[in-house]
């Protein structure tokens, strides 16, 4: 009678996100011309990916789109080697892997990707790197595979 | 004008890994009951509650309706505040607030977290769900991200990151609640401890853990009556940012939000030298590396030398300015509760009652907390009124 009981209950969900017209925008472009989309802001003229309706500093709306490259610079980098569930699929991701706070060119915000190189002594701040895109668009940050490093 | 508001009591759980001899409604009775007996309260003088949790890191939604009443919240005002890392401090700051605003003079803010019950890693990773989750790696990914920029950036070492996680497991064991305890740990061992993600090692991170934590705050009035050394809130501030992960430029390195909060929280209590003026510090350090990074940002030190105030000893106990005594996040991470626990703690520090983890003579301190990405609480407690 003094056995602690822990009771488990399993769940399978799924959820739907509303995205307004920014960021479809930039998902459609994305998804249908496998290009990048940002938007600046008209006050402190920072560019931001992913678009979004307002400069959150200066809370000003923003409609000024610029074409952003899908080329870009290292700003800071990791190699994991410890598995942690895809909060996507639910499934452990496969280890090692890289992964980049990446400036791509046009852009003042950085994007969080992954990187094909796994070796530390090939990895530093500053480095060029370039998308490797899936054959399958689907408008997500996922339509890239990967970043490679260029240089 | 605000009015003048104290802690006058505390109460706090044993942290570990898992506390399956109680459920989460059980856990926030114990810590309530714990603090109302060091303020020599009973439940009927509570006119408030605030709640500190992240219920998504146990998948049990409304835990203020399932677990106020275990803070004493029949027929009384009941809120909750989920803030990531933070929401224990932004709890611990929001009912300050009712006590200051004058809506309330006595109130209890208790936070908690059982993450042995849920997945918090991959809650954690259930971030924006438009764009970064996609790419999301959790606490110790985000981390290790940063530090890269930080080593790069301030020169900071891998050395002097297991220094802070020395000094902190070792100061656990002057606390009887911490979770991780390690008597004899030593920096080549947590240098030679599993990589998780470069440089982070297992035992550069905080654990997670089940616990909770109270506090309990008076009216100046109530406070003078009730209680023979109240810890005064001095300074409150809190400091957001962001949608993104990608729009905060070099976060650890310039961490606008915690400078920020400082900077006001210093300026509401007269604090012009910091690692002069305090005389110790609680601070939500997740990971060894975000030590040293709250050190600069909290303006104990200059530029580019928060490795020296660790190599030197200035934030160990007997240090000029003891960092942590409680053994800190690094030791107990129980999320909502944490933050609680740094006002907890350097209240305790004011009030004279943290036994072998006692800083002699504590008349300033600072409680800190650290959320998502960016997000930042300062508060600052007195042992003056003045």
């Amino acid at each position: 009678m003094n056995e602690l009981i822990n009771i488990e209950i399993p769940m399978a969900l799924r959820w739907q996100f509303g995205t307004g017209r920014h960021f479809s925008r930039f998902i459609q472009t994305l998804r249908n011309e496998g290009k990048i989309l940002g938007i600046r802001c008209p006050q402190c003229q920072r560019v931001y990916i992913p678009p979004r309706l307002i400069c959150g500093n200066c809370y000003r709306e923003m409609a000024e789109w610029v074409d952003v490259k899908d080329t870009g610079v290292i700003q800071g980098y990791t190699v994991y080697y410890h598995p942690i569930l895809d909060p996507v699929t639910g499934e452990p991701r496969p280890i090692p892997y890289g992964m980049a706070l990446i400036k791509l060119d046009g852009a003042d915000t950085t994007i969080n990707h992954y990187l094909s190189e796994t070796d530390l002594a090939k990895l530093r701040i500053g480095l060029k790197v370039r998308a490797v895109w899936r054959s399958q668009r689907r408008g997500f940050i996922s339509d890239i595979s990967h970043f490679e490093v260029i240089q | 004008m605000p009015r003048r508001v104290a802690i006058i009591g505390t109460g706090q759980t044993k942290y570990s890994k898992e506390r399956n001899d109680v459920n989460q409604m059980e856990l926030v009775y114990k810590a309530t009951t714990k603090a109302l007996d060091d303020a020599e309260l009973k439940v009927s003088d509570l006119d408030a509650i605030v709640l500190g949790n992240m219920e998504l890191f146990e998948g049990r939604a409304l835990p203020e309706m399932w677990c106020g009443e275990g803070a004493g919240g029949y027929l009384k005002s009941v809120t909750k505040i989920a803030t990531g890392g933070t929401s224990g401090s932004s709890a611990a700051i929001a009912g300050f607030y009712q006590v200051a605003s004058g809506v309330f003079d006595i109130v209890v803010v208790v936070g908690w977290e059982k993450h042995s019950e849920g997945h918090t890693q991959t809650a954690m990773a259930m971030v924006d769900p438009l764009w970064d989750r996609h790419v999301a790696s959790g606490a110790v990914g985000n981390f290790a991200l940063s530090i890269s920029q930080l080593m790069a950036g301030r020169g900071i070492t891998e050395e002097q990151a297991a220094k802070v996680t020395v000094k902190a497991r070792r100061n656990a064991c002057r606390n009887p609640y911490a979770h991780l305890q390690m008597p004899d740990i030593t920096v080549e061992e947590v240098l030679s401890s599993r990589m998780l993600a470069h440089p982070v090692r297992l035992l550069d991170m905080c654990p997670q853990s089940d616990g909770a934590c109270a506090i309990i705050y008076a009216s100046e009035e109530r406070a003078r009556t009730a209680c023979r050394r109240p810890a005064w809130v001095k300074a409150v501030a809190t400091r957001h940012e962001q949608p993104y992960l990608g729009d905060i430029e070099n976060r650890l390195i310039i961490m606008r939000t915690l400078r920020a909060a400082a900077k006001e929280a210093y300026r509401q209590a007269g604090i012009s030298q910091p690692l002069r003026d305090l005389n110790v510090a609680e601070i939500y350090e997740p990971v060894s590396y975000a030590e040293l990074a709250w050190y600069e940002a909290l303006g104990f030190c200059d530029e580019g030398e928060a490795g020296k105030l660790i190599d030197e000893g200035i934030t160990e106990m007997g240090g000029q300015l003891p960092v942590n005594p409680s053994g800190g996040v690094l030791c107990s991470n129980p999320v909502g509760a944490s933050g609680v626990i740094r006002v907890a703690e350097a209240a305790i520090q004011i009030m004279g009652k943290g036994e072998e983890r006692q800083v002699p003579g504590v008349k300033t301190a600072l409680a800190h907390g650290y959320g998502v990405y960016a997000w930042a609480d300062v508060m600052i407690l007195s042992s003056e009124l003045g």
